[in-house]
């Protein structure tokens, strides 16, 4: 059996860290959930994580500040935002700052997958 | 003896026969003693002359009888000796004279003549018994004696320095020209004199102690003293002092030399006193310190003088800063403030005339009888002034110093060149002590001024990479000032994060252009303070990049800064919070939460039950999930549901100055920015309102903005700003926001109030009908109204607190209760 590779999930939000493991895992992929960036980087995932699943807003480090810290680190993982503020101006400057995707909550299971693909793609 | 000689007489004649054989004894005799022996009768006849007498002579008997002794005699010698011989005859006395006698072969020897009277019983001489000895060798010694003392004398005399000559135990001997000249004296006189009396008194007991010593020991001495002239001016002497000794080594003499060292010695204290001065420069001496020394060091060269200095104020107008150790104060002092002219004395025409000012008798002069200090002078018993003008190195006139003697006096070449010589280092120490007083105020200003901009200064030498740091970047890094700086130990103060910031600045310095640099220092305290760099690129006397660089503290700017950034982007989401667009966001993320679970779950659930074979459980539970999120998205809508139905405000006693402050600090950058000149008129005997703090200040806030707003455009008169809060009638308190801009029409006043009416372009026209509810909600008013100039004026008005009575909602506070619980929803995402 081919190894899957591993989507983190990295969001405050309780529902998402329930229900997106399961999906990924629908999709073929295993899956890892975090409540928060200090967890994820504190975690033995990081150097597997082939794509992560990134919340903006989170108490403590932000989406975008664990995206700057894994450059720091030298860690190119591709990063597919996701976000509950409906902020449409927020997308292009992410995507600028490396992000694959960045999709607006609710999002679809196909938006998803897209964006799960382009950014196992890009590795 | 007595018959001996009588029959002697007869000798020459040879006739008694009965005697022969006891002459003939004697004769031989006579004839071998060492001398040439001769008698003479009482008249001086020879009668007589021994053999070796006639074999030195190579005369016989007969023939001195015939020519007489004289015959030979030495003929320059003859006129003496005939005349002692004849005081001999006449005395009767024994006698001893010297003369030359001529030797058979013609030499003369010096020979010493003793002749004694034989006398018989009644006395009478009956002959004259002589014997002549040979002291040519003798006579020979004394002359080589004598020339060689000539010799000494004549060598001695023309010696450029002061001789004597003492015996052995110190008393002199002999004194040459040189020092009897300078004495005034003779050699007769000075040997009566005190040893050393002319030694000046201070330098006596060590050149007594020094003469005793080498008496004593019988070893050469050295030495240097004063010594007092004819002139009865002292001058320096070094005085050697040295043993003869004869062949046994005894000493014969003391020879005791004295040079004239007196050029050297004031050349010296000259020298001395200049570097003595400008210690005094350096070591931060008053100036008045340094012209009293200045005077003591002219004094103390120039024998018999007072000595003043006074100097020119930088704009050569008048005297100041006067010195003078040995006269009265009062007398210097009166120099102070004296216009430099050609009538204020002479120092004063000195300076103004940057020439010497020779008034050799005081007395004598009519030139300074209008002067005040004319009778001080003669008071003080002066009879001569000479003042002469200090000038720089740039011939500037710095000053002028005078010499002053109790009798008439003209200078002499000597004191023209010593003069010189004071001028000289006057102008070199003056000039240096100024330049230096300059140099500490302006280094003192600069200090002072770094320490109020909390500003420092470094060097770096480009080459080298030296770098040296003033005081307060010293300070500012927290490191020992005693320790040179380096490269390492800066970059161990750098913030991290700024590292590659602080690297690329010094790439920069290579470059050798000037530059700006802002960096953070990360403390072991763990806090960071904030330092702005200005650093400009100059090239040193030897071509060296050399960067000189201001270093400022702007820490405290930058925290305050960023707290002002802070209270402006709370500002920001309290404006964006008023804002229905705000308002619908904050309420889509609340619903998107749930909404998003609900959708993944419902796709997770899809796909399980689509699959070969169907995971039920799995289903099951995303359905589960399903619904749990969506009884959450329902929460959510019930919860913003009972938001807009809230009624009650934070309701609390409040002081509207105060909340007014506040929020003119919040926003005085703001205003600032928009050239706004704010007067605050915050009456001193506003009473407490009751209100939600929150709104007001929303509401005053509002209101300035607005007004900075409305005077954006305006550019031909200052944008003046009054807020004014007073106790208004019926026991309300007014807040009151006037501006200076482009007002409104009468006619529109109320309608300002209405949402979504606007002036502005970007604006949504519902902060005053915001601002409205709320006031309304505290029972109060706003309203508006143009002003009688330009611009309008905004009020409001609400009641005072009331004695006793708490707070309590109203309808109004719907919209603003509304607003705050939709920023505590912003604040718990």
């Amino acid at each position: 059996m081919a190894i899957r590779s591993l989507v983190s999930i990295v969001d405050d939000d309780e529902s998402v860290r329930e229900s997106l493991p399961d999906l990924l895992r629908e999709f073929g992929f295993a899956a890892q959930a975090f409540s928060s960036a200090e967890e994820f980087l504190a975690s033995n995932y990081v150097d597997e994580t082939r794509c992560l699943i990134l919340d903006i807003a989170m108490p403590g480090m932000s989406g975008p500040d664990l995206q700057r810290e894994l450059t720091r680190r030298r860690k190119e993982i591709p990063i597919v935002f996701i976000t509950a503020h409906g902020d449409e101006t927020v997308r292009p400057r992410l995507i600028e700052q490396g992000a694959v995707e960045c999709l607006f909550k609710p999002f679809s299971d196909t938006a998803l997958l897209g964006a799960l693909n382009a950014a196992l793609e890009t590795n | 003896m007595d018959v001996g000689l009588s029959t002697r007489a007869s000798w020459v004649r040879s006739d008694h026969d009965e005697r022969t054989g006891m002459e003939n004894e004697l004769s031989r005799v006579v004839d071998t003693l060492p001398g040439l022996v001769w008698t003479a009768l009482p008249d001086g006849r020879i009668d007589f002359l021994n053999q070796r007498w006639c074999e030195y002579t190579g005369l016989s008997v007969d023939e001195v009888k015939k020519l007489g002794w004289q015959a030979a005699i030495h003929p320059d010698d003859l006129p003496h000796l005939v005349e002692r011989w004849r005081c001999m005859l006449v005395s009767r006395e024994q006698h001893e004279m010297e003369a030359r006698l001529r030797r058979f072969d013609g030499e003369y020897r010096w020979f010493v003549f003793r002749v004694c009277p034989l006398a018989d019983a009644s006395g009478q001489v009956v002959k004259w018994c002589g014997i002549n000895t040979d002291i040519e060798d003798r006579r020979r010694a004394e002359e080589a004696v004598r020339v060689h003392e000539r010799r000494f004398q004549i060598i001695v005399d023309g010696l450029p320095m002061n001789a004597t000559l003492r015996s052995p135990n110190g008393e002199l001997e002999y004194a040459n020209r040189h020092i009897l000249e300078y004495l005034g004296t003779t050699l007769d006189e000075i040997k009566d004199w005190t040893p050393h009396n002319t030694v000046h008194p201070d330098d006596r007991p060590a050149t007594l102690a020094a003469w005793k010593e080498a008496l004593e020991t019988g070893r050469p001495y050295e030495i240097e003293c004063r010594r007092r002239g004819v002139d009865q001016i002292y001058r320096w002497f070094h005085m050697r002092g040295f043993p003869l000794r004869d062949t046994d080594g005894l000493i014969v003499n003391w020879y005791i030399l004295a040079s004239d060292i007196d050029d050297r010695k004031r050349a010296e204290a000259l020298l001395a006193g200049e570097k003595r001065l400008l210690e005094m420069v350096a070591g931060g001496h008053s100036i008045s310190g340094i012209l009293e020394a200045l005077c003591q060091l002219v004094e103390s060269t120039v024998n018999g003088c007072r000595c003043s200095v006074v100097l020119v104020d930088p704009s050569g107008t008048y005297l100041e800063h006067s010195a003078a150790p040995s006269l009265p104060a009062s007398f210097i002092t009166s120099f102070d403030g004296l216009p430099v002219n050609v009538d204020s004395g002479p120092c004063a025409l000195a300076a103004y005339l940057n020439e010497q000012v020779i008034t050799a008798d005081l007395r004598s002069e009519t030139r300074w009888a209008v002067c005040a200090w004319y009778p001080m002078a003669l008071a003080q018993g002066l009879r001569a002034c000479w003042s002469m003008p200090i000038a720089s190195t740039t011939s500037k006139v710095l000053g002028a110093f005078a010499i002053y003697y109790d009798e008439p006096k003209t200078p002499t070449p000597l004191h023209q060149s010593l003069i010189e010589q004071f001028l000289h280092i006057a102008g070199i120490v003056i000039e240096r002590a100024q330049s230096d007083a300059a140099l500490k105020r302006s280094e003192a200003f600069l200090a002072e001024t770094r320490r109020l901009s909390s500003t420092g200064g470094f060097s770096k030498r480009g080459a080298t990479g030296e770098i040296t740091w003033s005081e307060e970047v010293y300070r500012m890094f927290e490191f020992d000032p005693a320790v040179p700086v380096t490269l390492g130990q800066i970059l161990t103060r750098v913030h991290p994060e700024d590292i590659p910031s602080f690297d690329e600045m010094l790439n920069r310095q290579h470059s050798g252009s000037d530059y700006e640099h802002e960096y953070r220092l990360l403390m072991p305290d763990q806090s960071a303070k904030y330092l702005h760099v200005v650093a400009h690129a100059t090239r040193d006397p030897d071509g060296q990049l050399e960067y000189i660089a201001a270093v400022q503290d702007v820490t405290q700017r930058r925290l305050s800064e960023e707290a002002l950034g802070k209270a402006r982007s709370e500002l920001a989401r309290v404006a964006r919070v008023t804002s229905l667009g705000a308002l619908t966001a904050s309420i889509a993320h609340e619903v998107n939460q749930p909404l998003s679970g609900i959708i993944t779950n419902a796709s997770t659930c899809l796909r399980m039950l689509a699959a070969d074979p169907p995971n039920v459980a799995g289903a099951r539970e995303t359905a589960r999930r399903t619904i749990r999120d969506g009884n959450r998205a329902s929460e959510v809508v019930t919860r913003l549901r009972t938001l807009f139905t809230k009624k009650d405000a934070t309701i609390e006693p409040l002081d509207l100055n105060e909340a007014t402050r506040e929020v003119i600090t919040l926003s005085l950058s703001e205003l600032q920015r928009s050239r706004v000149m704010l007067r605050t008129e915050l009456g001193d005997d506003v009473p407490l309102v009751t209100g939600d703090r929150v709104q007001l200040q929303q509401v005053i806030l509002n209101l300035l903005l607005n007004a900075a707003d409305a005077m954006s455009g305006l550019d031909d008169r200052p944008r003046q700003l009054v807020v004014r809060t007073e106790l208004d009638e019926d026991d309300r308190v007014r807040l009151t926001v006037q501006d200076v801009g482009m007002g409104f029409e009468p006619n529109v006043a109320e309608r300002l109030f209405d949402a979504f009416y606007t002036t502005k372009s970007g604006g949504m026209g519902i902060g005053l009908s915001i601002s409205r509810s709320i006031i309304e909600s505290h029972h109060g008013r706003l309203w508006a109204a143009p002003n009688d100039g330009p611009g309008a004026t905004f009020s409001f008005s609400i009641p005072r607190r009331p004695e006793g009575v708490a707070g309590a909602g109203s309808p109004g506070a719907i919209w603003t209760s509304a607003v705050t619980d939709a920023q505590h929803v912003m604040r718990t995402r």
